[in-house]
């Protein structure tokens, strides 16, 4: 594929809407740059060919190429992209309890990786005042202050070019599924740098449907919660169709339809809501609270959450069939619904 | 020694106009002098500053030019002499006042000296104040050498005090930035001892209330007071006619033109073919003096700069002496001969006189000027306005120009006249995009911040300099308050009135004469107006963005951010670096993805340049202020700063 530069990312991308707000293109340099939840670009670069186009998840890739080097195979269009096993899995009492979701399971993994060095660092999503921001974990502790989900697009990547620019090598990275591609393309540093040359160990993928616009959703949550401490946000499984916010004043209501609205631009013609380019990708298990799903995919991410299992860190089971079956029509219809709105937007 | 204040009666002196004008104000007895400061105007007043202690004056720079208009009136109120001095903007600032003041009349001698920019050598505007003579209906004087800077100032002061009329005594750039021989006169004994009489009788222009009302009774007074002035003007020796009995054509000029009519003429060796009427007072104009020169001869042409103003006088005249004298063929601009615009030359008016005269006479050889023109083309390295290195503004709009962008709310900045008006330009990153006159930014930010309901989204900031803050951004900011306008006012203070040369403003705790004086605290100003106020030193980029953030984030109401940073060029800098500044070169990424040259593609300091065959930045040690900047925007930290030991 051919690597353009930021002008042309701009142009085919970014001007598109079609920006999904990952952050790889952040803090390369000085002109790509965030605030906010969004990304702007300060000054204009004429570079021919550029980082920020080579690793952007949405511009054209080679998806055989991308699927070689993560998981030694050709790439095959499948629901749930490639994977080895799919799992249950929830962490256990070893590890230190922070406000995370569903099983924990992500938190282990990367308390596991941090404790056991292989990783140096976690590249993860926190937030300050609300606002999600990129996080730096270099301890469990760190780690467990960033276990709720955030439903905000975030541009943790731009962690990453700074780490990397810092000299900083072994990051574990979570993050949505255009962060894993966009992390995948890092790791297979397309423009032969020095600085991301084994700048990524591993990744973490996180099941995605939609990211809501952060500005927007943020103005809309001061509007309903006020001044009022919010602890965590959660989507309870359908058919509830409701976004749940606890603040230290009990649980607010309110519509998904309403929350839905403010989904960026992006996610509607996005076809990945597994996290098909990561070692592992974890999701909530619908079917058994406390609980959660595990796509295994490389050959790493099997050595990974193996070796966690093992360490106490985490404790697997196998998924029921049906509940597979679920996840792969899940997936496909997130796929057809990407198909749809591409096909929109062309006519 | 200052000769302005020792120079001997009938000695010789090579002096700027604008010395000379001094010179001619301290002869003709002044007590009071007040002004803004301006370029082409500044040295006028700088100059009494000096020698203020050893000449009983009392000498001002003003908040504004209307405050400057009114201390200077007061003087004469008081029946001391005074002068208000300012440039050409300044006058539209001082014209309201001004406007009353013709009406009112003046007691002591009071001129008005607005120093003109033909074409906008350091100005955005070339505006001809003549104009206002005819809007406010007082005399006109133009002084058409240095000499006559000198004794016209003196004849002005006197002529105001017998008239009881304020005067206006007009000159331009080249008159007043140029130097020339001045031969001195007497300096008076001072003594003039300020009274203001108001118990007498109420139209008594010497005892009674000073006001432009009754207007209809001091309007006609008023108009006699110019008829008397013409008729002064009929034999005044500021009026002169150099050339033969009956020219073939008759070239009527003023001021700085009538030294380029004089070199057209001699260069063109026409002096026996064409007569110059060098006018000095030029409105009203003195109808038999003129009359008597237009029957010389049927083409006239007329030599001034910017608009045609003494040409459509003098048309109007013409028109009305055409009975006696016949019709007469007036030339100029109107049809084209000279130019509306810009400054004239020698090359011009030799352009003109040749063809009327139907002379082959080539200014500007064509092989000449194209060759000229590739020479510079080529040759010279190109330049453009930019921030000086270690200027405060660039790191002020560096941090502007990001936040805005980073906000991604289309937001942009209003701005007026200063050394900042080069934000519109790439060296301040292009970051203001309305230009106006003083204080304006903020009075259209207070517009463009009222346009919510209009749908306007955008976040709307201004800036404006320490000195134009008092000058004339403070009532907008009112305003802006006052009517609940959403706006940020970024006020960049660099602590004086830099672009004119470092004179004092009331944020300074000293006058134009170097005594103390009272300082006004911008924050504290702004405060008790009710605005949310902060200060930030620009050169601190990371908190400069973490305020600025924050005031867009508080998006109601009137927000004012104070960057506070010393010129570079002010006399406790200049000269005496903070940092030592090193480019690694090794760790320099030029050109490559990561970096693309931002130092010198976009932040572009001139204490930095690009090594082409290196491929890296390089500071340049000649020119480098030491301000550290450079260091905090390097994407990867090659530029080092090392703080140095004073």
């Amino acid at each position: 594929m051919e690597i353009l530069g930021s002008k042309e990312l701009m142009e085919q991308v970014r001007s598109k809407g079609l920006c999904t707000t990952c952050g790889a293109c952040v803090d390369i340099c000085p002109y790509h740059q965030s605030h906010k939840g969004r990304i702007a670009l300060t000054f204009d670069c004429d570079i021919a060919q550029g980082q920020c186009f080579a690793v952007c998840p949405q511009t054209e890739f080679d998806a055989n190429e991308l699927s070689e080097l993560m998981f030694q195979v050709p790439f095959q269009n499948l629901p749930l992209g490639h994977y080895r096993s799919v799992k249950s899995a929830k962490a256990t009492d070893k590890i230190i309890k922070g406000n995370f979701q569903n099983g924990g399971t992500v938190s282990a993994l990367m308390m596991f990786a941090l404790e056991e060095k292989w990783i140096d660092s976690a590249v993860l999503t926190g937030s300050k005042e609300l606002v999600p921001e990129p996080v730096m974990a270099d301890s469990s502790e760190d780690i467990a202050k960033c276990g709720t989900t955030k439903y905000m697009a975030t541009p943790t990547l731009s962690l990453v070019n700074k780490s990397a620019r810092e000299g900083r090598k072994k990051l574990g990275v979570v993050g949505t599924g255009c962060q894993m591609k966009a992390s995948a393309s890092i790791r297979s540093n397309p423009m032969n740098k020095d600085e991301y040359k084994d700048a990524i160990a591993l990744s973490l993928g996180l099941f995605c449907t939609w990211s809501l616009d952060t500005r927007e959703f943020l103005d809309y949550l001061k509007s309903r919660v006020g001044r009022e401490q919010v602890i965590s946000m959660d989507v309870p499984p359908p058919p509830a169709e409701i976004f749940v916010i606890k603040t230290e004043n009990g649980e607010l209501e309110l519509p998904l339809s309403e929350i839905r609205e403010m989904t960026q631009e992006a996610c509607a013609t996005c076809p990945d809501m597994t996290a098909e380019w990561a070692d592992v990708s974890v999701g909530a298990f619908e079917g058994k609270p406390g609980w959660n799903t595990v796509i295994i995919r490389s050959q790493k991410g099997e050595e990974w959450v193996n070796a966690a299992v093992e360490a106490g860190y985490l404790v697997l089971d196998d998924l029921p069939d049906e509940s597979l079956d679920h996840l792969i029509q899940g997936a496909g219809n997130k796929k057809k619904r990407a198909d749809n709105a591409k096909h929109e937007e062309v006519q | 020694m200052n000769i302005l204040s020792t120079g001997e009666k009938g000695s010789r002196h090579l002096l700027m106009g604008n010395e000379a004008i001094a010179r001619g104000a301290l002869e003709g007895g002044i007590s009071v002098a007040a002004g803004y400061p301006g370029t082409p105007s500044s040295e006028i007043i700088e100059s009494l500053a000096k020698i203020s202690k050893d000449h009983h004056l009392y000498v001002e720079w003003s908040t504004n030019e209307k405050v400057a208009m009114e201390v200077a009136a007061a003087a004469s109120f008081a029946r001391l002499r005074s002068i208000c001095v300012l440039k050409q903007n300044g006058l539209n600032v001082a014209s309201d006042f001004l406007l009353h003041l013709a009406g009112s009349g003046v007691r002591g001698g009071m001129v008005i000296i607005p120093c003109d920019d033909p074409g906008a050598l350091s100005s955005i505007n070339e505006g001809d104040t003549r104009h206002f003579a005819r809007l406010l209906e007082i005399p006109l004087l133009e002084p058409g050498d240095f000499q006559e800077a000198k004794d016209m100032t003196k004849w002005a002061l006197e002529l105001s005090e017998e008239l009881q009329t304020v005067i206006m005594m007009r000159s331009v750039t080249r008159l007043s930035h140029a130097s020339g021989s001045v031969v001195l006169g007497d300096l008076p004994e001072f003594g003039a001892k300020a009274e203001f009489r108001h118990e007498g009788f109420l139209l008594d222009p010497n005892e009674g209330i000073v006001s432009s009302a009754p207007v209809e009774i001091k309007h006609s007074q008023q108009q006699e007071k110019v008829k008397k002035a013409v008729e002064k003007f009929e034999t005044s020796p500021f009026n002169t006619y150099t050339g033969p009995e009956s020219p073939e054509l008759l070239v009527i000029t003023s001021s700085a033109c009538n030294l380029y009519s004089r070199e057209a003429i001699n260069i063109l060796d026409v002096k026996d073919r064409v007569g110059i009427l060098k006018l000095g007072t030029t409105w009203p104009l003195p109808e038999k003096l003129v009359a008597e020169h237009l029957k010389k001869c049927e083409k006239i042409l007329i030599v001034e700069e910017v608009i045609p103003f003494m040409e459509e006088n003098l048309k109007m005249l013409a028109q009305e002496l055409a009975p006696q004298i016949g019709q007469k063929t007036l030339m100029g601009k109107r049809d084209g001969y000279l130019p509306m615009v810009n400054e004239l030359n020698p090359d011009l008016v030799i352009n003109a006189i040749s063809k009327i005269l139907g002379i082959e006479y080539q200014a500007v050889p064509e092989e000449y000027a194209t060759g000229t023109l590739q020479k510079t083309f080529f040759g010279a390295p190109v330049r453009e306005w930019i921030f000086c290195p270690g200027c405060p503004h660039r790191a002020s709009y560096w941090s502007i120009n990001q936040v805005l962008k980073l906000d991604n709310n289309q937001g942009f900045v209003c701005g007026d006249i200063g050394c900042y008006t080069i934000g519109t330009l790439p060296s301040g990153f292009s970051t203001l995009k309305t230009l106006h006159s003083m204080g304006s930014g903020t009075g259209i930010a207070s517009g463009f911040g009222k346009l919510k309901p209009f749908g306007m989204k955008q976040p709307v900031l201004s800036v404006c300099g320490d000195s134009t803050f008092f000058h004339a951004a403070m009532p907008a900011l009112v305003n802006a308050v006052h009517n609940k306008s959403d706006i940020t006012m970024v006020v960049l203070d660099n602590s004086g009135t830099a672009m004119t040369g470092f004179q004092p403003h009331p944020g300074l705790e000293a006058n134009a004469e170097g005594n103390d004086a009272i300082k006004l605290d911008i924050k504290s100003v702004c405060e008790s107006m009710g605005a949310y106020v902060k200060e930030s030193d620009p050169f601190d980029l990371d908190n400069t963005r973490e305020v600025l953030f924050e005031m867009l984030e508080k998006k109601d109401g009137v927000k004012v951010l104070i960057l506070r940073q010393i010129c570079a060029l002010s006399p406790e800098k200049k000269g005496k670096k903070m940092f030592e500044m090193a480019v690694d070169e090794s760790r320099c990424k030029g050109e490559k993805c990561g970096c693309n040259r931002l130092c010198t593609r976009i932040f572009r300091c001139p204490g930095l340049f690009w090594n082409k065959e290196k491929g890296t930045s390089k500071i340049d040690e000649a020119i480098c202020a030491g301000c550290g900047i450079c260091s905090e925007i390097c994407p990867i930290g090659a530029i080092s700063k090392k703080e140095v030991t004073q």
